[in-house]
């Protein structure tokens, strides 16, 4: 059997299934964790088996599947979400695994990944809020009260299912717009972000970086707005997702909890990304796929750094100094190695990408680009100062070493070779990036009216 | 002269790949979870900053022996878009290489110091990966030749310096003190890819010899003018002035002295301090397409100069005033450049590099010369204030100390009109939002301690 010939993106999506559905039944979390990681294993192998074939078989000979299809945005970010969810599990302490942990993570791996291959509008609709309801459950499974999160999501999936249902066909500018703003609560563009930090505090911080890293709203954008939508809600969203950049970056910089801290972090990112969609220049667009990439594989990391101390030290504040240096050099080398690739640091994988969506925003003007830069300068500020309170100061005394475990060492070393190596790919990524926001440019210019940049 | 260009090409190459080559032999260890050993460490060091000295002179000769005014490397595109164009390129020159071999050869010093210095100190390992992104961003920014590679190694610079001020970072003024360096770091980052941004808005690249032309340092060709120069010539500046400490951004230097002495040395006494300097050195025919521009850096030095005189002359710690003497030298390179004696500046840098870290690494020991010195004259040695200081009014003397004291009210101003405003209203926004969720969770509003912001009290 040739690679070509193995069915990649049919074991890609149904291992998460079945694993889901294997581990739902396990009563043991420690057996659950087993299973889980296994398909798990089994999701990376295919998504790399997948991505693979997409780049060395011809497009045409790639697999297609009628709904499911990993074309050239679907096929490099399946390995990214895999190890995403790779990250999670290796991440989550033992006291905090169960067996319906380890079934929606298998869940949010199979609704991702589905949505980021999905052909069809109304699948990926239908995925997104299954993507959606799996932190209901986790707040649920926790005692937690979901109303604040519900408060965003029920409005989002009615904008969602009535945007959808009305754009097809004739898309009335009016229906296309409630889709977008759908799409804005999912990405927590300002003012509709209050779910955001809300999740991180609430819901498990496994099932919350589940929930905002995929970005599976930069697909819905790709897929079913930029072709439709008109300029000037294009540019009046991407004018919003720069002030979520901003004032997300500056909320970051004075909060005194961990998550908190992290929570608006990855919207500043985030939004970074959707900005860079909506100015649906090629440069931008290119930027917006690259960012993609390495925003979810920095923040996965810096995610893990700070799951692994909580799980030894409970709550992280970061009004004082705790010294956790000593105890866990490898999370204080992850937590700053990949909080600064997260904003670009050179020699890391968000360099490349920072750049080009700086760049690229200066063709709209200079502002843009000074407003992206005192966003990524906050970002950068926040990301010191948390690791100044986390791992600087008087070392506390421990009865029982609290180093980094050889699964927690796994992570790490995955962490710093996605963030360090995965940058030396970036010419022949930007390329292929490139190639592809040329084609969704092209697919936006075909629609009467709507010539494109 | 193909031979020549393969040559100088190899020993080019040689100079930064030796750090890189050091960075991966760290990060492999780290990757392993090994813990090297201070000798094994020690001599990586020296050997790595042979090689790449070795090379930098060899270039140097070759290029002398040839009569090679100056040699470009490319390494060719790393990114190429048809909007956008990212190039890694170096260029052996007499500013370039004049730099790196500054680098090298102080680094070494520091090196050999630091192995003795630091002798089973807990964070050795620490300080010597730190110091290997400190050699390999001094390196890569002082052969860059175009402002995509000067950002990185700017970058790394700026890290490697904020991670050495918090070295002791069991004390809590050494991490406070490396955050504050490290904003001001980010504010000219952030000033330093705009200028970049804009090189590539106005050449549709990032390359210097397209603001230079092919001539070699300093000459250039006098072509560029226009409001666009300007505006980068501005940007440049206040990148320059954030890594240099000048005015208004001289309050982080004493700070900065928080690190241990050879990192203080290296870093604020010689090299980081220095690479404002040699920003301004890089591109100055951008200072030439404005009079006003050139001015400006001028009064920008002469200001910095008078003002770290001031604030030095009442430091009463060594490092302090060694810092604020430092300071003042460069305050006046700053000015030299601005008025156009662009050689006069770069040897003013060099031998003021080199005076200033043998200051640094003296200084643990200056008690003991001094004791030495008392000891020998049979007294204290006598402090003559300058006639001019005994001529002004009491009044104005006791102000002038006030403001020298207060390091001119700098601090003050950044933290008073910035630094709380912002933090001020972002803490509001974040009052806002924790009682909006609280409201739509229905329940009584349940601030954990943790997410208190900076602004709450407890």
């Amino acid at each position: 059997m040739t690679a070509g010939s193995f069915p990649w993106l049919e074991l890609t999506l149904l291992a998460p299934l079945l694993g889901a559905g294997v581990t739902a039944f396990i009563k043991t979390p420690a057996a659950a964790a087993r299973w889980a990681f296994g398909f798990i294993l089994a999701v990376s192998a295919g998504a790399l088996g997948t991505a693979v074939e997409f780049l060395t078989a011809d497009a045409a000979a790639v697999s297609s599947h009628g709904t499911f299809k990993a074309d050239e945005i679907a096929a490099p970010m399946l390995p990214v979400l895999a190890v995403l969810h790779l990250l999670t599990l290796l991440g989550t302490s033992k006291s905090r695994m169960t067996p319906s942990f380890c079934a929606r993570l298998l869940l949010s791996a199979f609704a991702t990944m589905a949505a980021v291959t999905s052909q069809s509008g109304s699948v990926l609709i239908a995925l997104m809020i299954a993507a959606a309801l799996l932190p209901v459950w986790d707040l649920k499974s926790r005692g937690r009260r979901a109303r604040g999160f519900l408060f965003y999501v029920v409005p989002f999936i009615g904008l969602l299912l009535i945007g959808w249902t009305f754009s097809e066909g004739a898309r009335p500018v009016w229906a296309v717009g409630l889709l977008l703003l759908a799409l804005k609560l999912c990405g927590g563009i300002v003012p509709l972000h209050g779910w955001l930090p809300t999740l991180f505090q609430r819901a498990s911080f496994g099932a919350a970086m589940l929930f905002v890293l995929p970005l599976i709203e930069v697909v819905a954008s790709l897929r079913l707005l930029l072709p439709h939508a008109p300029e000037w809600m294009l540019d009046a969203v991407s004018i919003a997702c720069l002030v979520t950049a901003v004032y997300a970056a500056g909320m970051a910089v004075v909060q005194n909890d961990a998550r908190r801290f992290y929570a608006f972090l990855a919207l500043s990112q985030t939004s970074m990304v959707m900005f860079a969609v909506m100015l649906h220049t090629p440069t931008s667009i290119t930027a917006a796929l690259c960012l993609w990439i390495s925003i979810i594989l920095a923040l996965a990391g810096l995610g893990y750094s700070i799951r692994a101390l909580e799980s030894r030290f409970g709550s992280l504040s970061l009004r004082e100094h705790h010294g956790y240096y000593e105890q866990a050099p490898g999370l204080a080398v992850i937590f700053l190695v990949a909080g600064l690739a997260s904003v670009g640091f050179p020699g890391t994988i968000g360099f490349v990408p920072m750049e080009l969506l700086i760049s690229g925003s200066a063709q709209h003007g200079l502002g843009f680009s000074v407003t992206l830069a005192v966003a990524a300068m906050l970002n950068g500020i926040a990301i010191l100062r948390a690791y100044f309170s986390i791992f600087t100061g008087r070392r506390p005394t421990t009865s029982v070493s609290l180093r980094e475990t050889r699964t927690e060492r796994g992570g790490i070393i995955l962490i710093a070779l996605a963030v360090f190596f995965g940058g030396w790919f970036s010419p022949r990524v930007v390329e292929s990036r490139h190639r592809v926001a040329d084609r969704l440019l092209e697919a936006r210019g075909a629609v009467p009216g709507k010539a494109g940049h | 002269m193909p031979a020549t260009d393969s040559l100088l090409t190899t020993l080019g190459l040689l100079v930064v790949a030796a750090p890189a080559l050091l960075l991966a032999v760290f990060f492999t260890a780290f990757l392993l979870n090994h813990r090297m050993q201070e000798e094994t460490i020690g001599r990586l060091i020296q050997g790595t900053i042979s090689v790449s000295l070795l090379a930098a002179l060899g270039a140097a000769g070759v290029m002398l022996a040839r009569g090679v005014p100056q040699f470009v490397i490319e390494l060719g595109d790393w990114v190429i878009t048809p909007d956008y164009h990212l190039k890694f390129q170096f260029i052996l020159d007499l500013l370039s290489l004049s730099y790196s071999i500054l680098t090298l050869v102080l680094c070494a010093t520091i090196g050999a110091f630091s192995t003795r210095y630091l002798h089973r100190e807990r964070g050795y390992n620490r300080f010597f990966v730190i110091f290997a992104v400190f050699l390999m961003g001094m390196v890569t920014a002082a052969l860059s030749d175009t402002v995509e590679t000067l950002f990185a190694g700017w970058e790394m610079v700026g890290l490697s310096s904020v991670l050495l001020i918090a070295f002791f970072q069991e004390r809590p003024a050494p991490p406070r003190n490396g955050l504050r360096v490290w904003i001001v770091y980010r504010v000219c980052d952030a000033a330093l890819m705009l200028a970049a941004i804009m090189m590539h808005e106005i050449n549709g690249a990032g390359d210097f010899d397209h603001i230079t032309g092919r001539h070699a340092w300093p000459e250039h060709d006098p072509l560029l003018i226009g409001p666009h120069f300007a505006l980068l010539g501005v940007l440049f500046i206040i990148a320059a002035a954030g890594k240099s400490a000048l005015v208004p951004f001289s309050g982080w230097l004493p700070r900065a002295m928080e690190g241990p002495t050879p990192s203080s040395a290296v870093f604020y006494g010689a090299l980081s301090v220095h690479l404002g300097v040699f920003l301004l050195l890089r591109i100055s025919p951008v200072l030439d397409s404005a009079p006003w521009l050139s001015v400006l850096v001028v009064l920008l030095g002469l200001a910095t100069a008078a003002f770290a005189y001031l604030a030095g002359r009442v430091q009463t710690d060594i490092k302090s005033a060694l810092a604020f003497a430092s300071l003042t030298q460069v305050g006046i390179i700053i000015a030299e450049i601005g008025l156009g004696f662009r050689y006069l500046a770069l040897v003013h840098l060099l031998g003021h590099a080199c005076l200033r870290t043998l200051q640094f690494i003296r200084a643990p020991s200056l008690l003991h010369d001094h004791h030495q010195l008392e000891d020998a004259i049979g007294t204290r040695p006598r402090e003559e204030r300058a006639q001019w200081e005994q001529r002004l009014p009491a009044a104005f003397q006791r102000a002038l100390y006030r403001f020298s004291l207060e390091r001119g009210y700098l601090d003050t101003i950044l933290d008073r009109f910035i630094a709380r405003p912002f933090v001020a209203l972002f803490s509001w926004f974040d009052g806002l939002e924790t009682r909006w969720a609280a409201m739509l969770e229905g329940g009584r509003e349940n601030k954990p301690e943790a997410a208190r912001t900076v602004n709450d009290r407890p």
